[in-house]
Protein backbone atom coordinates (compact mmCIF):
# COMPACT_ATOMS: atom_id res chain seq x y z
CA UNK A 1 0.00 0.00 0.00
CA UNK A 2 1.44 3.53 -0.98
CA UNK A 3 2.01 5.97 1.95
CA UNK A 4 -1.11 8.10 0.02
CA UNK A 5 -3.07 4.96 0.11
CA UNK A 6 -2.59 4.16 3.75
CA UNK A 7 -2.88 7.70 4.76
CA UNK A 8 -6.61 7.67 3.29
CA UNK A 9 -7.20 3.68 4.37
CA UNK A 10 -10.18 3.76 7.07
CA UNK A 11 -10.72 0.24 9.50
CA UNK A 12 -14.60 0.26 8.46
CA UNK A 13 -15.35 -2.09 11.09
CA UNK A 14 -14.27 -0.38 14.10
CA UNK A 15 -16.75 2.71 12.78
CA UNK A 16 -18.85 3.67 16.16
CA UNK A 17 -21.86 4.71 16.21
CA UNK A 18 -19.75 8.71 16.96
CA UNK A 19 -17.87 8.16 13.92
CA UNK A 20 -20.77 7.45 11.12
CA UNK A 21 -22.90 10.25 12.90
CA UNK A 22 -19.61 12.72 11.84
CA UNK A 23 -19.18 11.36 8.45
CA UNK A 24 -23.16 11.28 7.32
CA UNK A 25 -23.07 15.02 9.23
CA UNK A 26 -19.95 15.94 7.58
CA UNK A 27 -20.98 14.76 4.18
CA UNK A 28 -24.68 15.76 4.31
CA UNK A 29 -22.77 19.42 4.73
CA UNK A 30 -20.47 19.44 1.71
CA UNK A 31 -23.16 19.08 -0.34
CA UNK A 32 -25.52 21.67 1.36
CA UNK A 33 -22.41 23.92 1.07
CA UNK A 34 -22.15 23.19 -2.42
CA UNK A 35 -26.00 23.33 -3.31
CA UNK A 36 -26.16 26.24 -1.73
CA UNK A 37 -23.34 27.91 -3.84
CA UNK A 38 -25.01 26.69 -7.10
CA UNK A 39 -28.53 28.14 -5.86
CA UNK A 40 -26.72 31.53 -5.25
CA UNK A 41 -24.67 32.00 -8.05
CA UNK A 42 -26.87 29.84 -11.01
CA UNK A 43 -26.87 33.02 -13.76
CA UNK A 44 -30.87 32.40 -13.55
CA UNK A 45 -31.00 33.88 -10.07
CA UNK A 46 -28.75 37.05 -10.30
CA UNK A 47 -31.42 39.31 -11.59
CA UNK A 48 -33.90 38.31 -8.25
CA UNK A 49 -30.91 38.20 -6.05
CA UNK A 50 -29.27 41.58 -6.50
CA UNK A 51 -32.24 43.61 -7.00
CA UNK A 52 -32.88 42.76 -3.12
CA UNK A 53 -29.56 44.99 -2.30
CA UNK A 54 -31.55 48.28 -3.47
CA UNK A 55 -34.64 47.79 -0.76
CA UNK A 56 -32.25 48.61 2.56
CA UNK A 57 -31.45 52.29 1.07
CA UNK A 58 -34.77 53.79 1.00
CA UNK A 59 -36.50 51.72 4.55
CA UNK A 60 -36.08 54.73 6.72
CA UNK B 1 -50.86 61.17 -0.33
CA UNK B 2 -48.22 62.09 2.49
CA UNK B 3 -45.46 59.80 2.74
CA UNK B 4 -44.50 60.52 6.14
CA UNK B 5 -47.70 59.64 7.29
CA UNK B 6 -47.52 56.20 5.03
CA UNK B 7 -44.69 54.92 6.90
CA UNK B 8 -44.76 52.78 9.78
CA UNK B 9 -43.50 54.11 12.80
CA UNK B 10 -41.41 51.98 14.94
CA UNK B 11 -40.87 51.25 18.16
CA UNK B 12 -37.35 52.97 19.01
CA UNK B 13 -37.55 53.70 22.59
CA UNK B 14 -36.17 50.55 23.17
CA UNK B 15 -33.71 50.89 20.87
CA UNK B 16 -32.27 54.42 22.02
CA UNK B 17 -32.10 52.54 25.24
CA UNK B 18 -30.08 50.04 24.52
CA UNK B 19 -28.09 52.45 22.16
CA UNK B 20 -27.08 54.87 25.11
CA UNK B 21 -26.36 52.02 27.78
CA UNK B 22 -24.09 49.89 24.68
CA UNK B 23 -22.18 53.11 25.13
CA UNK B 24 -22.02 53.36 28.46
CA UNK B 25 -20.67 50.03 28.80
CA UNK B 26 -18.00 50.38 26.22
CA UNK B 27 -16.74 52.83 28.73
CA UNK B 28 -16.83 50.59 31.98
CA UNK B 29 -15.57 47.91 30.17
CA UNK B 30 -12.58 49.60 28.54
CA UNK B 31 -11.74 50.60 31.21
CA UNK B 32 -12.01 47.98 33.29
CA UNK B 33 -9.53 46.42 30.93
CA UNK B 34 -6.94 49.12 30.76
CA UNK B 35 -6.90 48.68 34.71
CA UNK B 36 -6.12 45.20 34.16
CA UNK B 37 -4.17 46.05 31.46
CA UNK B 38 -2.41 48.54 33.88
CA UNK B 39 -1.93 46.18 36.74
CA UNK B 40 0.34 43.79 34.30
CA UNK B 41 2.75 46.46 33.79
CA UNK B 42 2.74 47.84 37.18
CA UNK B 43 1.25 44.76 40.07
CA UNK B 44 0.96 47.19 43.25
CA UNK B 45 -1.79 48.65 41.30
CA UNK B 46 -3.96 45.91 42.66
CA UNK B 47 -3.93 47.89 45.92
CA UNK B 48 -4.31 44.58 47.32
CA UNK B 49 -7.90 44.87 47.12
CA UNK B 50 -9.36 41.32 46.17
CA UNK B 51 -12.23 42.42 44.48
CA UNK B 52 -10.14 44.40 41.84
CA UNK B 53 -7.62 41.78 41.54
CA UNK B 54 -6.39 40.93 37.81
CA UNK B 55 -7.80 37.11 38.21
CA UNK B 56 -11.55 38.88 39.24
CA UNK B 57 -10.96 42.25 37.08
CA UNK B 58 -10.08 40.49 33.63
CA UNK B 59 -13.02 38.43 33.77
CA UNK B 60 -15.19 41.50 34.94
CA UNK B 61 -13.61 43.20 31.52
CA UNK B 62 -14.05 40.33 29.21
CA UNK B 63 -17.95 39.97 30.60
CA UNK B 64 -18.60 43.86 30.37
CA UNK B 65 -16.94 44.26 26.32
CA UNK B 66 -18.51 40.99 25.36
CA UNK B 67 -21.85 40.52 26.96
CA UNK B 68 -22.65 44.26 27.90
CA UNK B 69 -21.47 46.42 25.21
CA UNK B 70 -21.90 43.86 22.63
CA UNK B 71 -24.78 42.46 23.51
CA UNK B 72 -26.52 45.81 24.13
CA UNK B 73 -25.17 46.88 20.42
CA UNK B 74 -26.30 43.59 19.02
CA UNK B 75 -29.86 44.22 20.82
CA UNK B 76 -30.17 47.72 19.32
CA UNK B 77 -29.00 47.43 15.76
CA UNK B 78 -31.10 44.05 15.66
CA UNK B 79 -34.30 45.75 16.58
CA UNK B 80 -33.73 48.86 14.89
CA UNK B 81 -32.45 46.80 11.51
CA UNK B 82 -35.50 44.09 11.49
CA UNK B 83 -38.21 46.91 11.91
CA UNK B 84 -36.82 49.37 8.89
CA UNK B 85 -36.08 45.98 6.63
CA UNK B 86 -39.71 44.73 7.33
CA UNK B 87 -41.44 47.64 7.53
CA UNK B 88 -42.98 46.49 10.93
CA UNK B 89 -42.67 47.74 14.72
CA UNK B 90 -41.66 45.07 16.91
CA UNK B 91 -43.70 42.22 17.54
CA UNK B 92 -43.54 43.09 20.89
CA UNK B 93 -42.15 46.22 22.49
CA UNK B 94 -43.26 44.98 26.04
CA UNK B 95 -41.05 42.09 25.55
CA UNK B 96 -38.50 43.83 23.81
CA UNK B 97 -38.55 46.65 26.96
CA UNK B 98 -38.57 43.82 30.03
CA UNK B 99 -35.95 41.87 28.25
CA UNK B 100 -33.51 45.20 28.12
CA UNK B 101 -33.91 45.49 31.78
CA UNK B 102 -33.56 42.08 32.71
CA UNK B 103 -30.57 41.99 31.00
CA UNK B 104 -29.40 45.18 32.02
CA UNK B 105 -30.23 44.33 35.79
CA UNK B 106 -28.42 40.53 34.85
CA UNK B 107 -25.37 41.95 33.75
CA UNK B 108 -24.91 44.36 36.93
CA UNK B 109 -25.22 41.40 39.35
CA UNK B 110 -23.33 39.58 36.73
CA UNK B 111 -20.45 41.99 37.31
CA UNK B 112 -20.82 42.50 41.12
CA UNK B 113 -20.62 38.68 41.60
CA UNK B 114 -17.66 37.93 39.04
CA UNK B 115 -15.36 41.28 41.72
CA UNK B 116 -17.04 38.69 44.35
CA UNK B 117 -14.85 35.70 43.23
CA UNK B 118 -18.35 34.01 42.44
CA UNK B 119 -17.61 32.06 38.87
CA UNK B 120 -18.45 28.88 36.96
CA UNK B 121 -14.63 29.08 35.58
CA UNK B 122 -15.49 28.11 32.45
CA UNK B 123 -14.21 31.04 30.35
CA UNK B 124 -16.59 33.40 28.45
CA UNK B 125 -18.99 31.90 30.37
CA UNK B 126 -18.48 32.89 34.07
CA UNK B 127 -21.62 33.68 35.28
CA UNK B 128 -22.92 31.44 38.35
CA UNK B 129 -25.76 29.35 37.51
CA UNK B 130 -29.10 31.55 38.32
CA UNK B 131 -27.57 34.07 36.24
CA UNK B 132 -26.80 32.09 33.63
CA UNK B 133 -30.20 30.27 33.28
CA UNK B 134 -31.21 34.69 33.65
CA UNK B 135 -29.55 35.69 30.45
CA UNK B 136 -30.89 32.32 28.81
CA UNK B 137 -34.16 33.64 29.14
CA UNK B 138 -33.47 37.03 28.21
CA UNK B 139 -31.40 35.70 25.09
CA UNK B 140 -34.36 33.42 24.43
CA UNK B 141 -37.09 36.60 24.38
CA UNK B 142 -34.56 38.28 22.25
CA UNK B 143 -35.05 35.78 19.51
CA UNK B 144 -38.52 35.17 19.92
CA UNK B 145 -39.27 38.43 19.46
CA UNK B 146 -36.89 38.93 16.70
CA UNK B 147 -38.17 36.03 14.70
CA UNK B 148 -41.87 36.96 15.55
CA UNK B 149 -41.44 40.69 14.44
CA UNK B 150 -39.83 39.21 10.64
CA UNK B 151 -42.52 36.67 10.94
CA UNK B 152 -45.07 39.45 11.60
CA UNK B 153 -44.42 41.38 8.26
CA UNK B 154 -46.70 42.20 5.50
CA UNK B 155 -45.23 39.32 2.66
CA UNK B 156 -46.81 40.93 0.16
CA UNK B 157 -44.80 44.61 0.32
CA UNK B 158 -41.93 42.58 1.97
CA UNK B 159 -41.89 39.03 0.51
CA UNK B 160 -38.42 38.88 0.47
CA UNK B 161 -36.05 39.05 4.61
CA UNK B 162 -32.72 41.27 4.20
CA UNK B 163 -29.58 39.32 4.32
CA UNK B 164 -28.83 41.42 7.99
CA UNK B 165 -31.46 39.54 9.48
CA UNK B 166 -30.19 36.46 8.38
CA UNK B 167 -27.08 36.36 9.87
CA UNK B 168 -29.11 38.12 13.19
CA UNK B 169 -31.18 34.77 13.34
CA UNK B 170 -27.89 32.56 12.64
CA UNK B 171 -26.23 33.89 15.51
CA UNK B 172 -29.60 33.82 17.84
CA UNK B 173 -29.80 30.14 17.12
CA UNK B 174 -26.39 28.95 17.15
CA UNK B 175 -25.36 31.07 19.97
CA UNK B 176 -28.62 29.58 22.33
CA UNK B 177 -27.81 25.67 21.31
CA UNK B 178 -24.14 26.50 22.32
CA UNK B 179 -24.53 28.45 25.18
CA UNK B 180 -27.27 26.29 26.71
CA UNK B 181 -24.89 22.98 26.12
CA UNK B 182 -21.99 24.15 27.66
CA UNK B 183 -23.40 25.65 30.65
CA UNK B 184 -25.27 22.67 31.43
CA UNK B 185 -24.36 21.60 35.17
CA UNK B 186 -25.33 20.40 38.03
CA UNK B 187 -26.06 22.99 40.85
CA UNK B 188 -25.09 22.00 44.67
CA UNK B 189 -26.17 25.51 46.27
CA UNK B 190 -26.86 28.82 45.38
CA UNK B 191 -23.87 29.87 43.85
CA UNK B 192 -22.10 26.51 42.94
CA UNK B 193 -22.80 24.25 40.29
CA UNK B 194 -20.33 21.74 38.28
CA UNK B 195 -20.73 20.91 34.54
CA UNK B 196 -21.69 17.72 33.61
CA UNK B 197 -19.00 17.62 31.54
CA UNK B 198 -15.79 16.52 32.70
CA UNK B 199 -11.96 16.19 31.48
CA UNK B 200 -11.09 16.12 27.96
CA UNK B 201 -14.74 16.50 27.01
CA UNK B 202 -15.42 19.41 29.26
CA UNK B 203 -12.51 21.19 27.58
CA UNK B 204 -13.86 19.86 23.99
CA UNK B 205 -17.39 21.59 24.58
CA UNK B 206 -15.87 24.87 26.17
CA UNK B 207 -13.85 25.71 23.36
CA UNK B 208 -16.75 24.18 21.10
CA UNK B 209 -18.58 27.36 23.02
CA UNK B 210 -15.48 29.28 23.38
CA UNK B 211 -14.62 29.77 19.66
CA UNK B 212 -17.96 30.02 18.69
CA UNK B 213 -19.14 32.60 20.52
CA UNK B 214 -16.80 34.47 18.91
CA UNK B 215 -17.78 32.90 15.21
CA UNK B 216 -21.77 33.52 15.83
CA UNK B 217 -21.57 36.16 18.67
CA UNK B 218 -18.93 38.24 17.87
CA UNK B 219 -18.77 37.76 14.00
CA UNK B 220 -22.10 36.28 12.52
CA UNK B 221 -23.97 39.47 14.14
CA UNK B 222 -22.01 42.24 13.77
CA UNK B 223 -21.64 40.98 10.00
CA UNK B 224 -25.84 41.45 10.05
CA UNK B 225 -24.66 45.27 11.56
CA UNK B 226 -22.15 45.52 8.64
CA UNK B 227 -24.73 44.10 5.99
CA UNK B 228 -26.90 46.92 6.90
CA UNK B 229 -24.74 49.83 8.34
CA UNK B 230 -22.14 49.98 5.75
CA UNK B 231 -24.98 50.54 3.02
CA UNK B 232 -27.12 53.04 4.79
CA UNK B 233 -24.04 54.78 5.69
CA UNK B 234 -22.33 54.71 2.52
CA UNK B 235 -25.58 55.41 0.35
CA UNK B 236 -24.86 52.62 -2.02
CA UNK B 237 -26.18 49.21 -2.68
CA UNK B 238 -23.70 46.42 -1.13
CA UNK B 239 -21.35 45.35 -4.03
CA UNK B 240 -22.94 42.05 -4.52
CA UNK B 241 -25.85 40.54 -2.37
CA UNK B 242 -25.29 36.90 -3.79
CA UNK B 243 -22.10 36.80 -2.42
CA UNK B 244 -23.57 38.11 0.98
CA UNK B 245 -25.84 34.99 0.75
CA UNK B 246 -22.53 32.97 0.27
CA UNK B 247 -21.12 34.31 3.39
CA UNK B 248 -23.95 33.39 5.43
CA UNK B 249 -24.15 29.50 4.43
CA UNK B 250 -20.45 29.26 4.34
CA UNK B 251 -20.26 30.79 7.92
CA UNK B 252 -23.20 28.63 8.97
CA UNK B 253 -21.44 25.35 8.27
CA UNK B 254 -17.68 26.21 8.62
CA UNK B 255 -17.62 27.69 11.74
CA UNK B 256 -18.90 25.41 14.41
CA UNK B 257 -15.83 22.75 13.33
CA UNK B 258 -12.98 25.32 14.41
CA UNK B 259 -13.09 25.33 18.35
CA UNK B 260 -10.81 22.25 18.87
CA UNK B 261 -8.09 24.37 17.09
CA UNK B 262 -7.76 25.63 20.76
CA UNK B 263 -6.64 22.98 21.93
CA UNK B 264 -3.62 21.90 19.95
CA UNK B 265 -1.50 19.27 21.66
CA UNK B 266 -3.72 18.54 24.68
CA UNK B 267 -5.05 15.07 25.56
CA UNK B 268 -7.46 15.54 23.12
CA UNK B 269 -7.22 12.95 19.67
CA UNK B 270 -4.85 14.82 17.05
CA UNK B 271 -7.54 14.39 14.46
CA UNK B 272 -9.88 16.86 16.30
CA UNK B 273 -7.43 19.92 16.40
CA UNK B 274 -5.96 19.33 12.46
CA UNK B 275 -9.87 18.95 11.33
CA UNK B 276 -10.31 22.22 13.64
CA UNK B 277 -7.15 24.06 11.71
CA UNK B 278 -7.76 22.83 8.29
CA UNK B 279 -11.88 24.09 8.52
CA UNK B 280 -10.32 27.13 10.03
CA UNK B 281 -7.92 27.59 7.24
CA UNK B 282 -10.84 27.27 4.74
CA UNK B 283 -12.41 29.84 6.21
CA UNK B 284 -10.22 32.55 5.21
CA UNK B 285 -12.50 32.49 1.48
CA UNK B 286 -15.53 32.99 3.24
CA UNK B 287 -14.39 35.95 5.50
CA UNK B 288 -12.24 37.89 3.12
CA UNK B 289 -15.35 37.79 0.38
CA UNK B 290 -17.43 39.25 3.19
CA UNK B 291 -14.72 41.41 4.02
CA UNK B 292 -14.42 42.12 0.47
CA UNK B 293 -18.04 42.62 -0.07
CA UNK B 294 -18.35 45.53 2.79
CA UNK B 295 -15.12 47.59 1.25
CA UNK B 296 -16.11 47.47 -2.76
CA UNK B 297 -19.64 48.47 -1.79
CA UNK B 298 -17.22 51.67 -1.61
CA UNK B 299 -16.39 50.98 -4.78
CA UNK B 300 -16.38 54.32 -7.38
CA UNK B 301 -16.68 56.41 -3.56
CA UNK B 302 -13.96 56.34 -2.01
CA UNK B 303 -13.80 59.55 -1.86
CA UNK B 304 -16.15 59.66 0.99
CA UNK B 305 -13.89 58.36 3.44
CA UNK B 306 -12.26 62.07 3.46
CA UNK B 307 -15.68 63.49 4.76
CA UNK B 308 -17.53 60.91 6.15
CA UNK B 309 -16.16 59.82 9.58
CA UNK B 310 -18.71 57.41 10.71
CA UNK B 311 -17.98 55.59 7.33
CA UNK B 312 -14.10 55.46 7.82
CA UNK B 313 -15.21 53.13 11.56
CA UNK B 314 -16.87 50.73 9.44
CA UNK B 315 -14.30 50.47 6.37
CA UNK B 316 -11.75 50.45 9.11
CA UNK B 317 -13.49 47.33 11.01
CA UNK B 318 -13.92 46.02 7.69
CA UNK B 319 -9.90 46.05 7.23
CA UNK B 320 -9.32 44.86 10.49
CA UNK B 321 -12.03 41.87 9.90
CA UNK B 322 -9.75 40.98 7.33
CA UNK B 323 -6.78 40.82 9.13
CA UNK B 324 -8.06 39.32 12.35
CA UNK B 325 -9.76 36.51 9.57
CA UNK B 326 -6.63 35.68 8.32
CA UNK B 327 -4.04 36.00 11.52
CA UNK B 328 -6.68 33.35 13.12
CA UNK B 329 -6.88 30.58 10.95
CA UNK B 330 -2.23 30.99 10.64
CA UNK B 331 -2.50 30.73 14.49
CA UNK B 332 -4.72 27.61 14.28
CA UNK B 333 -1.95 25.45 12.14
CA UNK B 334 0.32 22.81 14.19
CA UNK B 335 3.78 24.82 13.58
CA UNK B 336 2.38 28.65 14.67
CA UNK B 337 0.39 27.01 17.23
CA UNK B 338 3.14 25.69 18.76
CA UNK B 339 4.85 29.13 18.93
CA UNK B 340 1.75 30.79 19.60
CA UNK B 341 -0.11 29.21 21.83
CA UNK B 342 -0.30 30.47 25.85
CA UNK B 343 1.73 33.64 24.61
CA UNK B 344 0.42 37.27 24.34
CA UNK B 345 0.44 37.13 20.37
CA UNK B 346 -2.82 35.47 21.49
CA UNK B 347 -3.82 38.26 23.64
CA UNK B 348 -3.03 40.56 20.24
CA UNK B 349 -5.20 38.71 17.85
CA UNK B 350 -8.37 38.88 20.20
CA UNK B 351 -7.76 42.61 20.34
CA UNK B 352 -7.29 43.43 16.94
CA UNK B 353 -10.65 41.42 16.47
CA UNK B 354 -12.16 42.46 19.29
CA UNK B 355 -11.37 46.66 19.04
CA UNK B 356 -10.47 46.80 15.68
CA UNK B 357 -13.38 44.82 14.30
CA UNK B 358 -16.62 44.20 17.10
CA UNK B 359 -16.08 47.85 18.40
CA UNK B 360 -15.40 49.65 15.45
CA UNK B 361 -17.99 48.39 13.11
CA UNK B 362 -20.30 48.56 16.63
CA UNK B 363 -19.18 52.70 17.12
CA UNK B 364 -19.84 53.44 13.40
CA UNK B 365 -23.50 52.19 13.77
CA UNK B 366 -24.19 53.78 17.16
CA UNK B 367 -23.24 57.09 15.27
CA UNK B 368 -25.36 56.42 12.80
CA UNK B 369 -28.41 55.08 14.90
CA UNK B 370 -28.17 58.28 17.34
CA UNK B 371 -28.61 60.60 14.28
CA UNK B 372 -31.48 58.81 12.82
CA UNK B 373 -33.32 57.83 16.44
CA UNK B 374 -32.93 61.47 17.97
CA UNK B 375 -33.43 63.01 14.11
CA UNK B 376 -30.33 64.90 14.32
CA UNK B 377 -27.05 66.18 13.63
CA UNK B 378 -24.09 65.05 15.92
CA UNK B 379 -22.96 67.55 18.36
CA UNK B 380 -19.55 67.37 17.26
CA UNK B 381 -18.27 65.55 14.21
CA UNK B 382 -15.03 66.77 14.69
CA UNK B 383 -15.18 64.66 17.97
CA UNK B 384 -16.00 61.95 16.09
CA UNK B 385 -12.83 62.14 13.46
CA UNK B 386 -11.14 62.25 16.59
CA UNK B 387 -12.21 58.90 18.59
CA UNK B 388 -11.33 57.65 15.07
CA UNK B 389 -7.92 58.19 15.20
CA UNK B 390 -7.71 57.57 18.99
CA UNK B 391 -9.71 53.97 18.60
CA UNK B 392 -7.03 53.10 15.62
CA UNK B 393 -3.51 54.45 17.29
CA UNK B 394 -5.08 52.41 20.85
CA UNK B 395 -5.85 49.43 18.32
CA UNK B 396 -2.33 49.50 16.71
CA UNK B 397 -0.23 49.90 19.62
CA UNK B 398 -1.96 47.33 21.94
CA UNK B 399 -1.92 44.82 18.66
CA UNK B 400 1.52 45.61 17.75
CA UNK B 401 2.63 45.34 21.27
CA UNK B 402 0.94 42.15 22.17
CA UNK B 403 2.40 40.78 18.45
CA UNK B 404 5.75 41.28 19.62
CA UNK B 405 5.67 40.82 23.19
CA UNK B 406 4.15 37.28 22.13
CA UNK B 407 6.30 36.29 20.06
CA UNK B 408 9.48 37.00 22.03
CA UNK B 409 7.41 34.78 24.77
CA UNK B 410 7.09 32.13 23.01
CA UNK B 411 10.61 32.32 21.54
CA UNK B 412 12.29 32.48 25.16
CA UNK B 413 10.30 29.42 26.16
CA UNK B 414 11.42 27.02 23.47
CA UNK B 415 15.00 28.59 24.06
CA UNK B 416 17.65 25.98 24.76
CA UNK B 417 21.54 26.19 25.47
CA UNK B 418 23.89 23.48 24.23
CA UNK B 419 23.75 21.36 27.05
CA UNK B 420 19.95 21.04 26.23
CA UNK B 421 19.01 23.68 28.94
CA UNK B 422 16.35 25.91 28.67
CA UNK B 423 18.40 29.13 27.96
CA UNK B 424 15.53 31.54 30.07
CA UNK B 425 13.61 30.80 32.87
CA UNK B 426 9.92 31.75 33.17
CA UNK B 427 10.45 35.02 35.38
CA UNK B 428 13.28 36.59 32.25
CA UNK B 429 10.31 35.75 30.02
CA UNK B 430 7.75 38.26 32.28
CA UNK B 431 11.10 40.55 32.93
CA UNK B 432 11.18 41.11 29.07
CA UNK B 433 7.47 41.62 28.19
CA UNK B 434 7.47 44.78 30.56
CA UNK B 435 7.90 47.52 28.34
CA UNK B 436 5.35 45.73 26.14
CA UNK B 437 2.21 45.45 28.91
CA UNK B 438 3.23 49.65 29.08
CA UNK B 439 2.40 49.77 25.14
CA UNK B 440 -0.72 48.05 25.98
CA UNK B 441 -2.12 50.31 28.60
CA UNK B 442 -1.52 53.48 26.30
CA UNK B 443 -3.17 51.41 23.61
CA UNK B 444 -6.21 50.78 25.93
CA UNK B 445 -6.24 54.39 27.21
CA UNK B 446 -5.82 55.94 23.88
CA UNK B 447 -8.90 53.38 23.12
CA UNK B 448 -10.70 54.62 26.20
CA UNK B 449 -10.60 57.62 26.02
CA UNK B 450 -12.31 57.82 23.01
CA UNK B 451 -15.28 55.43 24.22
CA UNK B 452 -15.51 58.38 27.04
CA UNK B 453 -14.84 61.08 24.12
CA UNK B 454 -17.95 59.00 22.11
CA UNK B 455 -20.15 59.22 25.42
CA UNK B 456 -19.57 62.76 25.33
CA UNK B 457 -20.90 63.28 21.87
CA UNK B 458 -23.89 61.10 22.22
CA UNK B 459 -25.05 62.73 25.97
CA UNK B 460 -24.72 66.45 24.34
CA UNK B 461 -26.49 65.24 21.07
CA UNK B 462 -28.95 63.75 22.69
CA UNK B 463 -29.77 67.50 24.74
CA UNK B 464 -29.18 69.38 21.91
CA UNK B 465 -32.17 67.25 20.25
CA UNK B 466 -34.36 67.80 23.51
CA UNK B 467 -33.74 71.08 23.25
CA UNK B 468 -34.27 71.76 19.95
CA UNK B 469 -37.84 69.33 20.37
CA UNK B 470 -38.69 71.32 23.58
CA UNK B 471 -37.98 75.04 21.86
CA UNK B 472 -39.79 73.82 18.60
CA UNK B 473 -43.09 72.84 20.47
CA UNK B 474 -43.02 75.75 22.22
CA UNK B 475 -43.13 77.84 18.72
CA UNK B 476 -46.01 75.92 17.84
CA UNK B 477 -47.63 76.46 20.94
CA UNK B 478 -47.00 80.48 21.08
CA UNK B 479 -47.67 80.56 17.17
CA UNK B 480 -51.02 78.87 17.68
CA UNK B 481 -52.23 80.65 20.88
Amino acid sequence: MSSLQSYFSTDWSAMTGHDWAGLIVTVVIFFGLAYAFWWALRPSKKKELEEQKFKVLDDD
Amino acid sequence: MDTAIAKPKYDDNVVKYLTVMAVVFLVLGTSMGTMAAAQLAWPALNFDIAEITFARLRVMHTNTVIFAFGGMTLMATAFYTVQRTNGVKLFSNGMAWTMSILFTIGLLLGVISLSMGMTQGKEYHELIWPLDIAVAIVWLMFTFNFIMTIASRNKQTHSHVYVSNWFFMGMMIMITYLYVVNGLAIPVSLFTSYSIFSGVQDAMIQWWWGHNAVGFFLTAGFLAIMYYFVPKQAQRPIYSYRLSVIHFWALMFGYVWLGAHHLQYTALPDWTGSLGAAISLAMIIPSWGGALNGMLTLSGAWDRLRTDYILRFLIMALAFYAMATFEGPVMSSKTVNALSHYTDWTIGHVHSGALGWVAMVSIGAIYHMVMKLWNTEMYSMKLINFHFWLATIGTVLYIVAMWVSGIMQGLMWRAYDEYGMLAYSFVESVAAMHPYYVMRTMGGVLFTSGAVLMLFNIVMTIRMAKARQTSGSQNVASATA
